[in-house]
């Protein structure tokens, strides 16, 4: 059975800023869903599981293996897609991958079948001649999916995997997080609530570098189950409950505007509706920034 | 308004520059001309005479040094402002203010000319400590020794910072014709100015004229000769009082012109700025860049995703990819994107340094056969830096003792194929020492690139510093410089070898410092 276990690893920049402090975390085969406010720490996470950076302290295992003393252990394992990244433009998609394929050390018929397969998947085969110099910010997402696939990956590391996607690549990549994860860790950080609730087995939650919450989906819902209200109020009070109350949407209807709130008591007038994931999202950064106990079910 | 903008974009692209770790390599750069210059190393001569060590003779030579050499390598170092801010996207940004065109390209050359003053600084720094520590020259005279940083060294890199600009602006010269061109037109005004007078922007015929009359009047049987040389060389064996030049306004208007000069061009390059527009970036890139449609879901696969993936998995025998599969993929990825003239000169070259019968002609088809793939190996440990595939690069297996020989090995190669028909000939005509030494020097001269890119992380220093030293050694034979071993001088190429095997580790351990892992 795989396993990653990142024990009490902090981050520390420029002999100042902590970026991550004391995060633990173990993980088994799934997909797990990294959510978090902008600045939290996700992406220094990825880069020291990916073997980009080396944590300050603690250490991170693959299998047993520590990283900092063995990271081809997952080096070799790993598929890596950054939310940044760049592609060489005078190379077309083939040439892209064949060069990946041969730096990840896959022999020449088995990387040119998989090129052939994850061109097909990720929907650039029409394309595959054309120099990256002239793709799509979409279309290169979509080649450094195929990029972080090549080595048929055990370990697979996407951030911000859909950004730049169109609704209808979103899907398909979400649809192909979840048929990849059955038998390899899936680490999915992205801002896009709907992307982790369609495809996580658990989730992640971290602010300020540290972790927020590790649970299953089910179990952030149940947290926030009976607090998620729906009050609808005349425009003029909008100001006013953004005040009072921590508010996920707003939709402004011909009998007013319908707020969207969380909250331990229902206003007046409002009535309960089912919590959805970004719901239990905001109640969770609530909660822990009031310096409430926390939900550690996994 | 106008000069506040002015401010605030050079300022700009000035911190952006100094903020990175190239430039220090940048300043390196010129504190090692100004040691070359302290040890001897690079020494100005007329016939066996050279001036005392004083404040004027001081001054005057590191002036000369920098007309010589930073208006050269420092063309190559600026020649990427406004290629940075498409890169960076800032470029877009800019577009879209009410920002003119011609302040743009004058904040930009300002920026460049801010950057190579700060390395004539660095020799200007140098110059004092010379003569304190020579002894020779009677006390400081900052006037005398700083007059001619300001009158004849700042106009000459002002006008360097302008062209670049101008060059970046025009899409047939952005490139690697460009720096071609610039060589050419550089190494004619150096010619051309000692001779006529002409095209005396690096001030050579300004200092020459004086000098060589100076002396004269001391030694009537001086012949005239008057040399910047490089390289260990015969040292001048008399000695004369060179006072300075006598800055008339004649003397200092001749100069203030390249300063109009150099405004003009930073004010020509902007009818030819594209302002970030793609579709007027030049020919080659626009037919890279065009905007064209993405492909439409594939026929047969339901666009609501619900295809199932369907990927082979890989057997635990694909994974042992060989080494010599990677160094092609590295050698496709060098050479990708060349056009097919530049495999005919290059095969001109080759076919020309192999059966020219004339000695000269064959070793200056050589010279340039190894000058013609300069910007293939200047990209080499800058690549991943330069288009961001960094963490794509850096976190697959073994990258530290696969990729990176994978990378120097396809160096050596595009050096063994350019410059093979030298190489061929020694070994035809049983010239084995110099077959060793070219050997040495196909060794060399990509480690050399492969170092600079790793530790600099940008091919710029590079282009600099190689275009310097082909210049100074296989093409003038500059003794020790010469790593074609075409010098009737040989450095030997134990000596290259020994460059290589350090560089390499060089690059090795500053890969390594990058990775964070071993």
């Amino acid at each position: 059975m795989l396993n990653l276990v990142i024990d009490r690893v902090g981050k520390q920049y420029g002999g100042k800023v902590w970026a991550l402090r004391n995060f633990s975390l173990e993980l088994r085969p799934g997909v797990l869903g990294l959510l978090g406010p902008n600045g939290a720490g996700k992406t220094t996470l990825m880069n020291i599981i990916a073997t980009i950076t080396r944590a300050t302290e603690g250490s991170v295992t693959w299998n047993g293996a520590d990283l900092k003393r063995e990271p081809d252990a997952v080096r070799a394992v790993l598929g890596y897609l950054p939310q940044d990244f760049g592609v060489y433009p005078n190379l077309n998609a083939v040439e892209f991958l064949e060069y990946f394929a041969a730096v990840k050390g896959l022999d020449g018929a088995s990387a040119r079948r998989r090129i052939e397969e994850l061109l097909n998947l990720v929907n650039l085969t029409d394309v595959r001649k054309r120099p990256l110099g002239g793709y799509s910010g979409g279309m290169k997402q979509r080649i450094g999916i195929a990029q972080a696939l090549l080595n048929d990956p055990q370990l697979l590391i996407v951030d911000e995997p859909t950004a730049g996607l169109d609704p209808e690549e979103r899907v398909r990549f979400r649809n192909l997080l979840s048929d990849l994860s059955g038998d390899r860790i899936v680490i999915l950080s992205t801002h896009i609530v709907s992307d982790v609730e369609a495809t996580a087995t658990e989730i992640a939650l971290i602010s300020a570098g540290t972790l927020v919450t590790h649970a299953p989906p089910e179990a952030l819902l149940r947290e926030a189950e009976g607090r998620v209200w729906e009050w609808v109020i005349p425009s003029a009070g909008l100001n006013d409950a953004r005040q009072r109350y921590l508010i996920s949407s707003t939709a402004r209807r011909s009998d007013g505007v319908h707020v969207r709130l969380l909250a331990e008591d229902a206003p007046g007038g409002a009535v309960p509706v089912a919590a959805t994931l970004e719901d239990a999202y905001l109640h969770c950064l609530a909660t822990h920034r009031a310096g409430r106990p926390e939900i550690h079910a996994v | 308004m106008t000069m506040r903008v002015l401010y605030h974009l050079a300022r700009a692209d000035f911190l952006e520059r100094i903020r990175r770790y190239s430039f220090l390599l940048t300043l390196a750069f010129a504190a090692g001309l100004a040691y070359a210059t302290y040890s001897g190393q690079i020494s100005l001569q007329l016939a066996d005479y050279r001036g005392v060590y004083n404040s004027a003779w001081v001054g005057s030579m590191m002036t000369l040094v920098s007309g010589a050499f930073i208006t050269l390598a420092g063309f190559y170092i600026v020649k990427n402002c406004i290629q940075r801010d498409a890169q960076t996207r800032v470029g877009l940004v800019l577009a879209t203010t009410p920002m003119s065109k011609s302040l743009y390209t004058l904040g930009k050359a300002i920026s460049n000319f801010a950057v190579l003053a700060a390395m004539v600084s660095v020799l200007a720094v140098a110059a004092v400590i010379l003569q304190l520590v020579r002894g020779e020259g009677g006390s400081l005279e900052p006037g005398k020794l700083l007059a001619p940083f300001v009158w004849v060294a700042l106009p000459a890199i002002l006008v360097t910072a302008a062209v670049a600009v101008l060059f970046e602006t025009l899409p047939v010269l952005r490139g690697g014709v460009g720096n071609v061109i610039y060589l050419f037109a550089w190494g004619t005004c150096l010619g051309v100015s000692g001779v006529t007078g002409a095209n005396d922007y690096l001030g050579f015929g300004f200092f020459m004229h004086r000098m060589v009359g100076a002396l004269k009047l001391i030694d009537p049987s001086y012949n005239g000769s008057f040399a910047l040389q490089a390289g260990p060389t015969v040292h001048a064996t008399k000695t004369f009082l060179w006072n300075g030049v006598d800055w008339t306004p004649q003397a200092i208007l001749s100069r203030l012109q390249w300063v109009a000069i150099a405004i003009g061009i930073a004010w020509l390059s902007a009818l030819f700025f594209h302002r970030f527009d793609p579709a007027r970036e030049g020919w080659r890139r626009k037919r890279a860049a065009a905007p064209r449609p993405e492909p439409a879901i594939a026929s047969g696969m339901p666009g609501n995703g619900a295809a199932a993936v369907q990927l082979s998995p890989l057997s635990r025998s694909a994974r042992a990819g060989g080494f010599s599969r990677l160094v092609l993929a590295e050698l496709r990825l060098m050479l990708k994107g060349q056009r097919w003239w530049w495999y005919t000169i290059a095969a001109g070259l080759f076919v020309a340094s192999l059966v020219t019968p004339d000695v000269q002609a064959r070793q200056a088809a050589a010279g340039f056969a190894w000058i013609w793939p300069v910007l293939i190996w200047s990209k080499m440990g800058a690549r991943e830096s330069r288009y961001a595939t960094e963490p794509l690069v850096f976190s697959c297996a073994r990258v530290l003792d696969r990729q990176l020989p994978a990378a120097w090995a396809a160096g050596v190669v595009v050096a063994m194929l350019t410059g093979g028909g030298l190489g061929l000939r020694l070994l035809v005509s049983g010239d084995y020492t110099g077959l060793a030494a070219w050997v040495a020097g196909a060794l060399f001269v990509p480690t050399f690139a492969l170092a600079l890119g790793v530790w600099s992380g940008s091919s710029k220093l590079f282009e600099a510093m190689y275009t310097l030293w082909w210049y100074a050694g296989p093409m003038n034979h500059a003794p020790g410089l010469d790593f074609m071993g075409m010098a009737p001088v040989r450095f030997g190429a134990v000596g290259y070898l020994l460059a290589a095997g350090v560089l390499f580790a060089g690059a090795y351990f500053g890969r390594r410092a990058k990775l964070g892992y071993a």
